[in-house]
């Protein structure tokens, strides 16, 4: 039996009709009744529990993960408004999901290695080819969290995930796991069989002004910069508008200008967005950083994001080596999404230009994203990046 | 002995001076290129300092542009959603379905924290319309100190927004400890003479404050409302009048349809008394006519002259009477649908030249000019000949009765269409206006002299009226005082019993 996938959407603003609309596109285009696995995202505006039981009753209680996103990417579209449905049913694809809770009540590490043992005590024993999970977006520790994920996944192992969003409020996210709604909690799965599938990421930032020394950090704040408060660095560059960023919770500064922090090796500079400044003059980052690290201020603008996009998906094409791709899986920062603006659908266009008009495009924003990251010992780690685009191909 | 260690001292010395002089040239040129390279190195740290005041520059720029993008497309993005609201509360005229819309929208294309909207009711009492954002107990108390607080909606009467950008600081700390916010606009909603509501939008988080091009776009949008909301009101209004009217005019048209019937009820009565009254004056009348013309033939003997001319007029009078009960009788057979009608094919032209004939004596004593003028192309008609023959003379011999001597009498019989056009005009004295609408009534008379002088029943026009009309055509005068008149009607080629 082959692999069977099928994409659902609905705009209706009734939490059961859209869950209707969207799994009648769906299992119509399914054409079979079992379904393996169905990934749900939603945008803030759906009250997720009014959202969830009709999806199990209709979709036979099947494995559903899924999250609240900023925009959903179809393959003719980006909708901020709506509930987007994947159904896959496969005998080749083999899956094995799984969950954690309270994450932030726990230690964080341990938390990350229980949940990927989780999901691979469900898989058995077949071939691995990708993790797929997603988080809570508003978790400030999802670097340690990772950490763990490796300890028993392996730091080759291709992992790719997602923070879950809401629309740019940093409040009402969640996530979906079978007939749970989830917060400070992750839920993903193992793929492999034998499916094939090919991973990468870029964010098209580029680095600007002199190399920064990052003398001290621990995790994921930055103490020192160049023997100053890391958050002079800032001043440096925007002078009063610093102030002015803090009290909009850094906004646009986060998304435009992020550090960008030297991997020997890599192709790109790997981002670290600064969420908050501390009182002491230190940077909080939503990810890990490390200590004699050389860093730089970024900038980015529609035309990077566009080239990064086109990158991303031609490596991906080239990594499948002209096999009948499926699906493009598509995880993207919802700073990219702000950025772009009503740009946003010329970025998805491009890839679909590469990827051909007929494989169905899926995806959603995200608040930070996970994905192997090229480095020179080739061992393309998994680590949180921001603003990135990170595209997958599965056939 | 002496001279090795002095010359071996010479030697080490000379080699010492040597080496020295080798190694100052050796450090000076070190140290030429220490300095060099020391200059070399403020070079590039100062190439890099001023790479980065360069990219300090970018940034600022860069920031500065992306501002002003953002900026733009926000208001790219807020005129889109106002083109949208706009289109779709101004195609419903239903208040319900307006705020149903409004909603929807709200939910999905105006990105605030909290909307609400608020109506003024006719009592003064203010009621939600949407909320988005709030809890039912903070709406109840933001309506609750609304209304014991009238200060914001007083302020609003000037129908300008109050912002937390604009508001003074008392009153932007009270509204916002109020709606549980940090930034906001409230916007009034006005119809054309008062404030009917307000529209409230906010943010809690500093990521979202408010801007001036927020601000525009919730007065617009708030403007949009009242009209819109205004319109469905008017609708209302005229909705609701119109089916008051309509009401009025059913309860009218039944009271008619009563009276109608009660009419045709009367009318009905008067027919069934007339044709029973007029059946049992005939059998009389037969009588004493044929008593009149028995005592008038001798055979009962010879009578008096006298006697004779007084039998005359029991005969001529009887005459008369039989001619008003017939032509009673046959109005009430029309009226009542009980008259036959002998359909059959005539030649209209036939008939007017029999009328013609019939009536050129009494023309002929009047020296009235005759003039007939029949189409040619005129076919054969399906008519009730006799009753078509009754149409003519009456209307001829009211023609001659009011044509003074020497006037002219013309009929015409023109083909249109599947009808012929008829008309019979005259010379005459001419009828007054107020008096054509009546003409056709029974027994109504004109109030003239010639009417006074000459006898007659007002039954004849009445007559003819029905029977054109029982033939499924129409009958109409025009007239001009002193010039004459002119009765015009048609009739169809074809009988069609189903019309009639």
């Amino acid at each position: 039996m082959a692999t069977y996938i099928s994409i659902g959407f609905s705009d209706n603003l009734d939490p059961l009709t859209a869950c209707k609309e969207a799994c009648n596109m769906a299992t119509s285009q399914l054409n079979h009744e079992r379904v393996d696995i169905a990934l749900v995202f939603v945008t803030a505006h759906y009250n997720p529990k009014l959202v969830l039981p009709p999806l199990q009753k209709i979709l036979n209680q099947c494995n559903l993960i899924g999250c609240s996103t900023a925009g959903l990417i179809l393959s003719d579209n980006i909708k901020t408004s709506g509930l987007s449905l994947l159904l896959i049913t496969s005998d080749d694809l083999k899956i094995g999901a799984g969950v954690i809770n309270n994450i932030d009540q726990n230690d964080i590490m341990d938390s990350g290695n229980r949940f990927a043992r989780n999901c691979l005590e469900n898989y058995g024993q077949y071939n691995r080819h990708l993790f797929l999970f997603f988080i809570d977006g508003l978790l400030k520790n999802t670097s340690t969290f990772l950490k763990g994920m490796q300890a028993s996944l392996g730091n080759a192992f291709p992992i790719i995930g997602g923070g879950n969003c809401d629309d740019f409020h940093f409040k009402n996210t969640f996530l979906f796991y079978k007939d749970q709604v989830l917060r400070q909690a992750a839920a993903g799965v193992v793929l492999g069989g034998h499916s094939v599938t090919g991973v990468c990421s870029y964010h098209g930032w580029k680095p600007l002004g002199k190399p920064r020394i990052i003398n001290k950090s621990t995790g994921n704040v930055i103490n020192i910069i160049d023997n100053k408060p890391a958050a002079h660095l800032y001043t440096e560059y925007f002078g009063e508008e610093v102030e002015n960023f803090r009290k909009h919770n850094l906004g646009m500064m986060e998304i435009l200008y992020p550090l960008g922090i030297y991997v020997e090796g890599s192709n790109e500079y790997l981002l670290r967005n600064a969420v908050d400044f501390l009182d002491d003059g230190s940077i909080v980052c939503q990810g890990d950083v490390p200590q004699g690290a050389e860093a730089h201020i970024m900038i980015g603008n529609k035309d990077f994001c566009r080239q990064a996009a086109i990158r991303a998906a031609q490596e991906v094409q080239d990594a499948l080596n002209g096999q009948d791709i499926k699906l493009v899986f598509i995880i993207e920062s919802m700073a990219r999404l702000k950025l772009l603006g009503r740009m946003a659908y010329q970025e998805i266009l491009e890839i679909r230009n590469i990827f051909g008009a007929s494989v169905p495009i899926f995806g959603i924003y995200t608040n930070g994203e996970i994905a192997p990251f090229q480095t020179v010992e080739k061992i393309r780690k998994s680590y949180l990046l921001n603003e990135s685009i990170v595209i997958t191909g599965i056939c | 002995m002496i001279n090795v260690p002095i010359s071996l001292f010479f030697i080490i010395s000379t080699s010492a001076v040597i080496i020295l002089f080798v190694l100052a040239y050796f450090l000076i040129a070190k140290s030429e290129q220490i300095t060099s390279l020391q200059n070399s190195f403020i070079k590039l740290r100062n190439s890099f300092n001023d790479l980065d005041e360069q990219a300090k520059l970018i940034v600022k720029t860069d920031l500065e542009l992306n501002k002003a993008q953002e900026e733009s497309e926000k208001r790219l993005h807020d005129l889109d959603n106002l083109q949208k609201i706009s289109r779709l509360i101004s195609t419903t005229l239903e208040e319900n379905e307006l705020f149903l819309r409004l909603e929807n929208t709200l939910k999905t294309n105006v990105n605030y924290e909290k909307t609400l909207i608020l109506l003024t009711h006719e009592t003064g009492e203010l009621n939600k319309k949407i909320s988005l954002g709030f809890t039912p107990d903070e709406v109840t108390l933001i309506l609750t100190n609304l209304q014991k607080d009238l200060s914001l909606m007083d302020s609003l009467k000037n129908g300008k927004s109050i912002t937390s950008i604009n508001a003074a600081r008392i009153k932007k700390t009270a509204l916002n400890e109020l709606f549980h916010v940090n930034h906001f606009i409230i916007s009034p909603i006005l119809s054309q003479t008062s404030v009917v509501g307000l529209y409230f939008v906010g943010n809690k988080s500093n990521a979202s404050p408010i801007t001036e091009g927020d601000e525009e776009l919730i007065s617009v949008l708030a403007n949009q409302i009242g009209q819109s909301l205004e319109n469905a009101r008017l609708f209302e209004q005229v909705y609701r009048s119109s089916q008051q009217l309509e009401k009025k005019v059913q309860e009218r048209t039944q009271q008619l349809e009563k009276a109608l019937t009660e009419v045709q009820n009367i009318s009905k009565t008067k027919s069934e008394f007339i044709s029973s009254v007029s059946h049992e004056l005939r059998t009389p009348l037969t009588s004493i006519k044929g008593y009149a013309a028995i005592l008038m033939s001798g055979k009962l003997g010879e009578i008096p002259l006298s006697v004779k001319e007084r039998l005359q007029k029991i005969n001529t009078h009887s005459d008369n009477l039989v001619n008003l009960i017939n032509d009673l009788l046959d109005i009430s057979r029309i009226e009542s649908g009980k008259a036959e009608m002998n359909i059959a094919t005539c030649n209209i032209k036939k008939i007017i030249d029999n009328v013609a004939d019939l009536l050129t004596p009494q023309m002929k004593d009047k020296k009235i000019n005759w003039v007939a003028k029949v189409s040619a192309d005129i076919p054969e008609m399906h008519l009730d000949s006799s009753q078509v023959d009754r149409v003519f003379i009456n209307l001829i011999s009211n023609a001659i009765k009011f044509t003074p001597e020497n006037g002219t009498i013309s009929v015409e019989a023109l083909l249109e269409d599947n009808h012929v056009n008829f008309s019979v005009s005259d010379t005459g004295i001419g009828i007054e206006k107020n008096d054509i609408d009546r003409l056709f009534d029974e027994f109504f008379r004109v109030e003239n002299k010639i009417n006074q002088n000459v006898k007659g029943t007002g039954l004849g026009l009445a007559l003819v009226k029905k029977i054109v009309e029982a033939h499924r055509g129409k009958i109409w005068i025009t007239s001009e005082i002193n010039k004459g008149s002119t009765f015009n009607f048609t009739l169809p080629i074809e009988h069609n019993p189903e019309k009639v």
